[in-house]
């Protein structure tokens, strides 16, 4: 009988181990369910946070974009013959290296963020006027992160608008969450991308607040944000009006000529319309440190110096206006007596976040600035015969050279003019390409070694195919219906 | 001692008997004449009896007329009647089916004769002395469709095993382990600075046997975890007798086992050097222009980037010798074992201690195990076990970590002209020499790092047994395995290659594990005998659950030299801690029924829930049915040559979990955005998430002839289905890979083994084993049609192996100008009018506009550049066989053994070689491989090595072909010469036995490549630690 006992006792612990219920309902505690992620105003403002995180990375304004906008034109060029730097300013990417298709993921992945809290924050119930205005925001940030992130594919994958009227392959239409079954829908053309984009701008203007929101877009970050589509598709009144309600009745501020070398180390400062954020501690390696763009670009890094340096084209830019701040952003590394003794310029422009004892690894990515906001206005203004149009442009070069001289508003005034001022923030090639101008390199000039390489080409303008990115192979052929870009073999 | 046994089982006997007289005799084996000790004399009638001594010899007290049965596991019993008697000697004859081995099997034992799965067998003899601190590691070449392959030949590295190819994309492709039937935690849980095995736990010398469950009949009893194959291990019990105390010591002596990458010397080294910058002078004159001429420019380059010894400057070493050592392993074990007919108890107590090879490499284990069981009624049994260890590694980062790896170091980075240390005050040179590698002297470095990891592991069970009748029992074991690892990785203070973060003063980081396991199980079990009609079954319930916690500190800024706690680092560099439970519940049950020891049938069945898949698709059920036929017992079948034979075969499924815990879940991740908190879906939910679904048959014949050869022959096919996969799904979801059931892939193969007996005299042994598998592998189908997903070296697409290599193909040197040449690689498809002329394969030209007559690839020979990858047919690192053999001989008190093992028709993926085999991409100061010297020169067009010039950019450093070798080998793994010392002697000192012994492994090895031939199974090999050599001298002695 004691035997018995002893084995019902045995059964007894072992099956009690089991009964607690749900032995077979385990949740993860290093993640959160979804089911359980977003049910209070508190978890949407977290969840737009999330918004920015891959924005900021160095697949998107961390490095690889600014890298399309900068050295695929004449502004930067990689030191050496090697790695991924290389490849961009040589426009060497093909479809087999999905490495350049990195940025299209990204962005699928924010977009993915943003219709995820689109969706999700139509079950928050709110009833206080506050928190209905915060809800709005944060809405409204999802409008126009996603507005950001359409219209940077259609830059990047899509033809210029002005080439074909918007006629060639732009973005996926991806409005909603969707399942892999759902997801293999065809590219729409870059017109129709357009449209959504504007869309969502217009949502967005109208959930957004108009406070300063360090970090996140602001109805300001998206009015310039529409400014600039607008300038891009060439609808200059538009384009006007959008840029100059910005510089009239936004809180921001261009930086004066004191402080311009200094607010590239500052944080939220009014120049700033939006910046991203990197953090000020930890995991320095990714979060806008070690594989950064400014990692790149600055030149006593742990190895042999900068990666990446600025064209003698560029440098020249400022051969006559030796009072320009912008060429105290060039350094020279003296090869007897310079930090690392390799007879090289380098720009000094990200100096890293100085008051939040940032180093030179860790800057904010600039996206939109007040300044964009001058010079789109000069520009729209321009084309559209408003008389003020120089004086937006004046008022940037005279803050950048306070001995300038006024000059008329052209085109190539204002290209030059962003070309100076906007270097390392990604511009230059789009804005040669938008206007269909023509991007050349002269190996002259640069003194580098890239003459010889067989992908490099010293001169091309928007009709080249390799002004579009490719869409990767590896995706292609589980996405056949996504359309490769004229011109790549697959 | 013994004596007293018999002793007092004489006078226990004496007391319940009249008219006793004693009988004396000594018991052998009619085979072979050797003495059987532990034979049992019994009288008739009575229920105790005593046992024979060593030498066979036995006394027992006896009544008159009485009669003795003589009885010994394995042979036949027999009856004597004594008469008028003193002394009975008998001879016992080796019963052919009682030979039959019980082996250890799914939830329980069985007769290996009426087995009808496919299990191999390792015992204890097999591993005994062999000097390795894990068992896994003796099993190479030992088991037929077992391959094993050392992580690193770091001491306490992972020894992967594999049984019968690769099932598995993502869930992982090892075996479950089993101890003492119960699921067991393995692998390695560090953080990977130092790879640490969980199953390092057990001593060697603890373990009885392995059994490795390989078809599904011997292992979908596993059901959701059975895919990859069962490994069970049988830890020693206590042996009825009285109790014995073995000691055994031993200690050994360990260098590399192969002559791994040889480099060209010094002389050669700066020759090449010369070639290099020469022939780059030649191509680009505007790089001279400055100096003159060319062989001024090629005399400063050469004397820049190969600086001469400067030894008024310099103090200069050989970097083997700072870096490297002869390591040394001692090993200390005492175990006792023993017991009665009611209670058994076996206990042991090791040390191991393993000086590595790499000057900081070592490890130090204690291990204990404590099995004991005990029939407490006639029908009530329980028993347990209880099995600790304690293990602390400290070594160095392997494989990629190039600028801590000693063997890193030593081939790639020192060259003989690197310095040392400063002549002037004798301080190490710290500056790194070499602009491609931070690298500096590693005497400073290792001393301001941390790379260690601690194991306690702590196995409890206990078990019930109670017999309701001699035909029903139930059995319940419940089970704890509390496996705890803390490893630490550091570069502090103080160390020299410092600046690679010179904005912090030092990072340390300190992670800790729990592992905390139950299990629970409780089986029925019936076993019935009706004449002829064998039938047994089982049914039952088990319970699991995994507990895991984690927790990670990292801190920077030290400000104390020599600092190795967190607690020193004045800021935090990051931290976090969580925890995560997983269950699994199952019910399983088996029934097993056989004919007059002819016919033999067996059915399994699963049921499986598991906490890993959502909860409609998380019961899964897993079933085998197998039979065989014993046709040797057949009575038509009446031949006397024919010992055993028997036919079998099995069908049945098994599966494999996710090894992602909630990989079916919609999930958030947070993380931060700036410094605020920012939420993100980091998983696409897939709530039709399930296992792999394994199909697997198995046929195979067994059978001991002439009594001297037992053969086995089998033939298995394996598939697998819902392969568990992170599949790459649209980005246009906003992921780019989620976890999914995709394809197929399949595994066939062949197993052979042969043992042969050649020998079995009183004074000699000798016996020939050899075993043969093969196994070919294939991806039957991937998410989409046409898929290929290109995981640089490998490719996976249908029609191909698990690890197919698709890269450049290199075509050789070409003759005329010394630059390599690579196919072209573009492919076509039959029908299609080609863009370019195309060379196939075989050499036909087809010109531009012409069209394919089959599917293939252009071999045209081209640049690097304008070369495509390609899939290289039949280059696989699955080997087409392997397998080993061994002798073993014995001559009276010597015996010797060796087993070999070999592998072939396999290519591995030798990536060291874009360092040493560059063709001059980097003209820093390296090592170069001395093959290398045969370059193609204008006096040497027949070099089978590209012209050598700086900076190529078409030569070794590339990824082609040149990095596949052929990887076939054979290696003499373990080799022992053990003598025991003679009995009389022996006894004489106080001793049951005495024995000395020396045992080597890796003594010899024939392969064809530069580096050791015993690789991962994936063919990649980049600067591990390779394979050692040992030989250890050992002393056993009981008493």
């Amino acid at each position: 009988m004691k035997t018995i006992y002893t084995i019902l006792v045995i059964s007894g612990i072992s099956l009690g181990m089991v009964s607690c219920g749900g032995f077979l309902d385990k949740y993860p505690t290093d993640s959160v369910a979804a089911s359980k992620a977003l049910v209070t105003l508190y978890d949407a403002g977290v969840a737009a946070n999330g918004l920015y995180t891959d924005l900021k990375y160095y697949t998107l304004y961390g490095r690889y974009f600014v890298e399309m906008g900068d050295m695929r034109a004449d502004n930067l060029y990689p030191r050496t013959l090697n790695g991924t730097s290389s490849t961009i300013y040589t426009l060497d990417y093909e479809s087999e290296a999905n490495t350049y298709f990195s940025l299209w993921n990204a962005y699928y992945t924010t977009i993915m963020k943003a219709n995820t809290l689109i969706q999700n924050i139509e079950t928050l119930e709110v009833t206080s006027d506050s928190d209905i205005a915060t809800k709005n925001d944060y809405l409204g940030q999802a409008y126009a992160v996603r507005a950001l992130c359409y219209f940077d594919i259609a830059r990047l994958y899509g033809y210029p608008y002005l080439y074909d009227n918007g006629a060639s392959l732009g973005a996926v239409p991806i409005l909603t969450p969707v399942a892999p079954s759902e997801s293999r829908v065809p590219r729409e053309t870059v017109a129709q991308t357009y449209s959504r984009i504007l869309d969502d701008l217009t949502n967005a203007l109208g959930l957004l607040s108009k406070e300063k929101n360090l970090g996140h877009f602001n109805y300001w970050a998206a009015k310039l944000l529409q400014a600039r589509v607008f300038l891009y598709k060439g609808d200059y009144p538009n384009a006007y009006s959008a840029a100059k309600e910005v510089i009239a009745d936004s809180p921001y501020r261009y930086v004066p000529n004191t402080e311009y070398l200094a607010y590239w180390g500052k944080e939220g400062d009014d120049e700033s319309v939006l910046e991203l954020l990197v953090s000020t501690e930890g995991d320095i390696d990714y979060d806008g440190g070690f594989i950064a763009l400014y990692h790149n670009l600055w030149f006593d890094d742990s190895n042999a110096g900068a990666g990446i340096i600025p064209t003698k084209k560029w440098r020249n830019l400022f051969a006559n206006t030796p009072n320009d701040v912008r060429a105290q952003m060039i350094a020279y590394d003296d090869p007897e007596t310079g930090m690392k003794k390799t007879g090289e310029y380098w720009l000094k422009k990200f100096i890293g976040n100085q008051d939040r004892g940032y180093t030179f690894r860790r800057n904010n990515p600039r996206v939109l600035r007040i300044t964009e906001a001058y010079l789109i206005a000069a520009e729209a203004g321009m084309e559209t015969n408003a008389p003020d149009a120089a004086s937006f442009l004046n008022i940037i070069r005279k803050r950048a050279d306070p001995t300038a001289q006024d000059i008329p508003v052209t085109l190539d005034a204002i290209q030059t003019e962003r070309q100076k001022e906007f270097i390392g923030e990604g511009h230059r090639f789009f804005d040669v390409m938008r206007r269909g101008g023509t991007i050349t390199r002269d190996m002259s000039i640069d003194e580098h070694d890239y003459a010889g390489t067989s992908a490099y080409k010293s001169s091309f303008s928007w009709d080249y195919y390799k002004v579009v990115l490719p869409i990767a192979k590896s995706e292609r052929s589980i996405y056949p219906e996504l359309q490769q870009n004229p011109g790549y073999k697959d | 001692m013994k004596k007293f046994i018999s002793f007092a089982l004489a006078v226990f006997c004496s007391t319940i008997m009249l008219a006793q007289t004693t009988v004396t005799g000594t018991v052998t084996n009619s085979d072979d004449g050797k003495p059987i000790s532990f034979a049992n004399v019994q009288l008739k009638g009575a229920t105790t009896g005593v046992y024979t001594d060593d030498n066979g010899k036995y006394s027992i007290d006896v009544p008159a007329n009485a009669t003795l049965i003589f009885s010994s596991m394995g042979f036949i019993t027999q009856e004597i009647p004594v008469g008028n008697k003193k002394v009975v000697n008998v001879l016992l004859h080796p019963d052919a089916i009682a030979l039959d081995e019980t082996i250890v099997v799914a939830y329980g034992t069985v007769k290996k004769g009426s087995y009808s799965g496919s299990a191999a067998v390792v015992k204890e003899d097999a591993m005994k002395d062999a000097p390795v601190v894990s068992f896994e590691q003796v099993l190479a070449g030992k088991a037929p469709g077992v391959q094993v392959a050392s992580y690193s030949g770091q001491p306490g590295s992972e020894v992967l095993i594999n049984i019968r190819g690769f099932g598995s994309f993502n869930a992982g492709n090892q075996p479950l382990y089993v101890v003492d039937g119960v699921p067991a935690t393995s692998g390695d849980w560090s953080s990977g600075n130092i790879s640490t095995s969980a199953m390092n736990f057990l001593n060697p010398s603890d373990v009885e046997s392995i059994t490795i469950l390989k078809d599904a009949a011997a292992a979908s009893l596993y059901g959701s975890r059975a895919s990859n194959g069962v490994v069970l291990i049988t830890t020693k019990r206590g042996k009825t007798g009285k109790l014995i105390s073995t000691f055994k010591a031993s200690a050994g002596f360990s260098y590399f086992a192969y002559d791994n990458y040889p480099l060209a010397n010094d002389a050669e080294a700066e020759e090449l050097h010369r070639q290099a910058w020469t022939n780059y002078g030649n191509d680009n004159p505007s790089v001279w222009r400055d100096y003159g001429s060319l062989e001024n420019y090629v005399k400063e380059k050469v004397a820049e980037n190969y600086p001469a010894k400067d030894e008024s400057k310099y103090i200069y070493k050989d970097w083997e010798d700072v870096l490297f050592r002869t390591g040394v392993s001692q090993t200390y074990e005492y175990s006792i074992s023993g017991g009665n007919d009611k209670s058994k108890i076996y206990a042991s107590l090791a040390y191991t201690d393993q000086q590595g090879v790499v000057k900081i490499d070592y490890l130090r284990r204690f291990s204990t195990t404590i099995n004991a069981e005990s029939q407490l009624s006639k029908r009530f049994k329980i028993g347990g076990t209880v099995q600790y260890s304690w293990q602390y590694q400290d070594g160095h980062q392997d494989g990629w970590a190039s600028k801590d790896n000693p063997f890193f170091m030593w081939k790639v980075v020192f060259t003989e002209r690197w310095p040392y240390a400063y002549k002037a005050d004798n301080s190490l040179v710290l500056e790194p020499l070499n602009p491609n590698f931070s690298t500096v002297n590693p005497i400073a470095s290792y001393e301001a790092q941390v790379n260690d990891a601690w194991q306690n592991r702590l196995l409890l069970k206990g078990q019930a047994e109670f017999s309701f009748t001699d035909w029903l029992k139930v059995k319940s074991i419940l089970s704890s395995d509390w496996l705890y690892v803390r490893d630490r990785f550091g570069w502090l203070y103080g160390h020299p290659n410092f600046y690679a973060y010179s904005d912090i003063g030092g990072y340390m980081v300190d992670n800790h594990r729990n592992v905390d396991r139950m299990v629970s199980s409780t089986t029925l079990n019936f076993n019935k005998v009706w004449g002829k009609h064998n039938l047994s079954a089982m049914a039952g319930w088990e319970a699991e659950r995994e507990r895991y916690y984690y927790t990670s500190v990292g801190k920077i800024d030290f400000s104390y030299l020599g600092a190795t706690e967190s607690i020193f680092g004045a800021n935090f560099d990051g931290g976090y801690s969580y925890s995560r439970e997983e269950g699994l519940l199952s019910a399983l049950g088996s029934i097993n029924y056989d004919y007059a020891a002819k016919y033999y049938v067996t059915g399994t069945y699963r049921r499986d829930g598991s906490s890993r898949l959502a909860p409609e698709t998380r019961w899964g059920n897993f079933w085998s049915v197998s039979g065989s036929w014993r046709f040797s017992n057949e009575n038509f079948f009446d031949a006397k040559w024919l010992n055993d034979g028997k036919l079998r075969g099995s069908y049945g499924t098994s599966g494999t979990l996710p090894s992602n815990y909630f990989g079916y879940m919609a999930v958030y991740d947070y993380g931060k955005y700036g410094m605020l908190g920012a939420s993100y879906p980091s998983n696409i939910a897939n709530s039709g998430l399930t296992w792999e679904k394994n199909k697997n048959w198995n046929i195979g014949l067994d059978a001991t002839i002439f009594d001297r050869y037992t053969f086995s022959v089998e033939y298995f096919n394996k598939k697998t289905t819902d392969l568990l996969l992170d599949a790459t799904i649209p980005s246009t979801t906003g992921f780019s890979t989620t976890l999914m059931n995709v394809g197929a892939m399949s595994n066939r193969g062949w197993e052979l083994s042969l043992n042969i007996d050649i020998l079995k005299k009183k004074n000699w042994d000798l016996s020939f084993g050899v075993n043969w598998s093969t196994v070919k592998n294939e991806v039957l189908a991937l998410s989409q049609e046409n898929e290929e997903t290109i995981n640089t070296p490998w490719i996976w697409k249908e029609g191909y192996a698990f690890y197919q290599y698709y890269t450049r193909n290199y075509l050789g040197v070409n003759p005329e100008n010394g630059n390599p040449m690579y196919a072209e690689g573009s492919f076509y498809k039959k029908g299609d009018i080609v863009d370019q002329e195309v060379i196939l394969k075989n050499g036909t030209v087809i010109p531009e506009g012409g069209t394919m007559p089959k599917d293939g690839y252009n071999y045209a020979p081209t640049s690097r550049e304008n070369a495509s990858s390609m899939i290289l047919d039949g280059k696989t690192s699955i080997p087409k066989g392997y397998g080993g053999f061994n002798v073993d001989l014995r001559w009276k008190d010597l015996s010797f053994s060796m087993a070999w093992s070999y592998k072939y028709g396999h290519y591995i993926w030798d990536e060291g070689t874009e360092q040493l085999a560059n063709d001059g991409y980097t003209s820093y100061g390296q090592n170069i491989l001395v093959s290398q010297t045969d370059t193609w020169r204008d006096d040497n067009k027949g070099g089978s090595i590209p012209r050598r010039v700086t900076s190529n950019n078409q030569g070794g450093y590339y990824y082609s072909s040149r990095f596949l070798k052929k990887g076939d080998f054979l290696r003499l793994k373990n080799m022992t010469l053990s003598y025991n010392l003679p009995q009389n002697f022996v006894n004489k000192i106080g001793l049951l036995n005495a024995r000395v012994y020396v045992a080597g492994s890796n003594l010899l090895t024939f392969s064809g490549l530069d580096i050791d031939p015993e690789i991962q199974s994936s063919g990649y090999y980049y600067y591990s630690m390779p394979a050692l050599r040992s030989v250890t001298l050992g002393l056993e002695i009981s008493f």
